[in-house]
Order: C-alpha cells, then structure tokens, then sequence
C-alpha cells in the first residue's frame, strides 16, 4: 500500500518557501490572494443559488422566504459581496488564461492586467447593481 | 543507494506511489476548460439574475420554464460546481496535510456533488412541472 511504503513520520519535513515573509507585496500577488479569496467566497455563495433554485421549486411561501432574506439589507450585503467576487474571479480567470497562453508576463502589462482585475471587478459590480436597480 | 542494507524491498518497491502517476495535468485541464466556458456563462446567469430581479414567483417560474434560461443555468451550474470542487481542492491540497487532508477533501467532494443533485433537481422540477 501507498501509506506504508510513503512512512511520513520518518521523512524530514519538507522545506517551505519563504514567500510571504520575505517579498515586499505586489499587485499581482495581492490579486493572487483575492482570486483564490473571491474563489472561497464564491463556493460558499453557490449556496446561495441553490437555496433560490430549491425555494422556486417548491412554493410560492418558501419562495417569499428567499425574497424577504435577500432584499433585506443583510440579503443584499451578501448578494453584492456574491457580484463582486463572480466578477473579480471572472477577470482574474480570463488574466490567467492569457499568461497561461505565454501572453502578458513582461512587466508593465502584467501589473496594468493585475490593476485592471482589481479595478474591472468592482466597476462591472457596480455598474450590475445600477441597472439592477434601473430594471426592477 | 539504500540507506538500510537490511531493507528487502527491491529499488522498484521502495519508490512505487512516490511519484507521478500520469495524471497530474487532468485536474489542472478540467479547471481551464470549465473557467472558459463560465466566461460567457456567468455573463448570460448575470443577465438572467438581471431579468429575475423583476418578476415575482410565477415570472421567475415562467423564465426558467423556457428552454434557453434553463439550459443556460444547468450549464452554469454544472461547469461552476465542477470549477469551485477543483478549486476548493487546491486550497485543501495547499493548506492541509495529514489525516485531516482526506477528510477535507471527502468533504469538498461531497459537498460539491450534493449541491450539484440538489441544483439540478430543482432546476428541471422548476422547468417540467
């Protein structure tokens, strides 16, 4: 078996790097944090959708309870919270698919597409609520 | 090269399951072929969400009703739960080691296919009933 040939309490620890105790803090690890951030945010939102789906699809009253949570102010907190990071992520990921395409590494454009992220997440966010509200 | 003299397991036997078994790059591929596909996606979801916003509960039953929102959201929730299950276990695989590393990874799994079924489930029954 894996586990007795592997005798983890015998090896020495692996060595760790000394990333974050040692390098002065760039935009582009901080989008680094806030993508894998926004990510945890959004696999906890999720349930958030599943609770709308599963209320829609029993009746009218358990949908009313979905209703009243997410247009009071702590329903909406966490819907903006929800766009925000659907949108930080989504530009975050078509940032990494680029660099991962050998595009967009050199150094200014890699800080502008690192600024962007940051700066194109909460416009989008911003401007989703706005016709939010324009349309309701 | 052994370490132990007295060791009887042959060279093969003391590095079997210590390295790569051909399947490193699966979970990394999956990750970037659903995050392509949840870019148009989650822009038509946020349009749904956008198009929900005005109805009561029979619009918003009637909206999903029709093939293309329900479609398009089965897809966004099938491509996203696979997406955050693969994402959740880099985070796991980073963060946590030893025992409680399987549990959290049995959890995240789970978890993910619960929340799949449960989404699925109340999509068609929103969509065929």
């Amino acid at each position: 078996m894996a586990s007795s040939d592997a005798q983890p309490g015998a090896r020495r620890p692996r060595p760790l790097s000394p990333h974050l105790s040692i390098y002065r803090l760039t935009i582009t690890m901080a989008m680094s944090i806030a993508h894998r951030i926004s990510g945890a945010a959004l696999y906890v939102g999720v349930l958030m959708l599943a609770w709308f789906l599963i209320a829609a699809s029993t009746d009218a009253t358990t949908f009313g309870v979905f209703s009243g949570f997410i247009q009071s102010f702590i329903g909406r907190l966490v819907l903006f919270g929800f766009t925000w990071a659907l949108f930080h992520h989504l530009i975050g990921g078509i940032r990494h698919i680029v660099w991962d395409s050998g595009y967009g590494l050199d150094a200014p454009l890699r800080d502008q597409a690192a600024w962007a992220t940051l700066i194109g997440g909460f416009t989008l966010t911003i401007i989703v609520w706005g016709v939010g509200y324009a349309v309701r | 090269m052994s370490d132990h003299p007295s060791d009887l397991r042959t060279p093969l036997g003391r590095v079997r399951f210590l390295g790569s078994a051909r399947m490193g790059t699966t979970d990394a591929w999956v990750v970037h072929l659903t995050s392509v596909a949840l870019v148009p996606l989650t822009v038509g979801f946020v349009w749904l969400v956008l198009d929900l916003l005005r109805k009561d509960y029979n619009g918003v039953r009637a909206e999903l009703g029709r093939p293309v929102p329900a479609i398009l959201l089965l897809a966004f929730i099938l491509a996203g739960i696979v997406h955050m299950e693969l994402g959740a276990r880099s985070i796991i695989v980073d963060y946590i080691g030893g025992q409680a590393r399987a549990w959290a990874l049995a959890a995240n799994t789970l978890f993910a296919a619960l929340l799949a079924l449960a989404c699925v489930y109340a999509t068609l029954r929103i969509a065929f009933t």
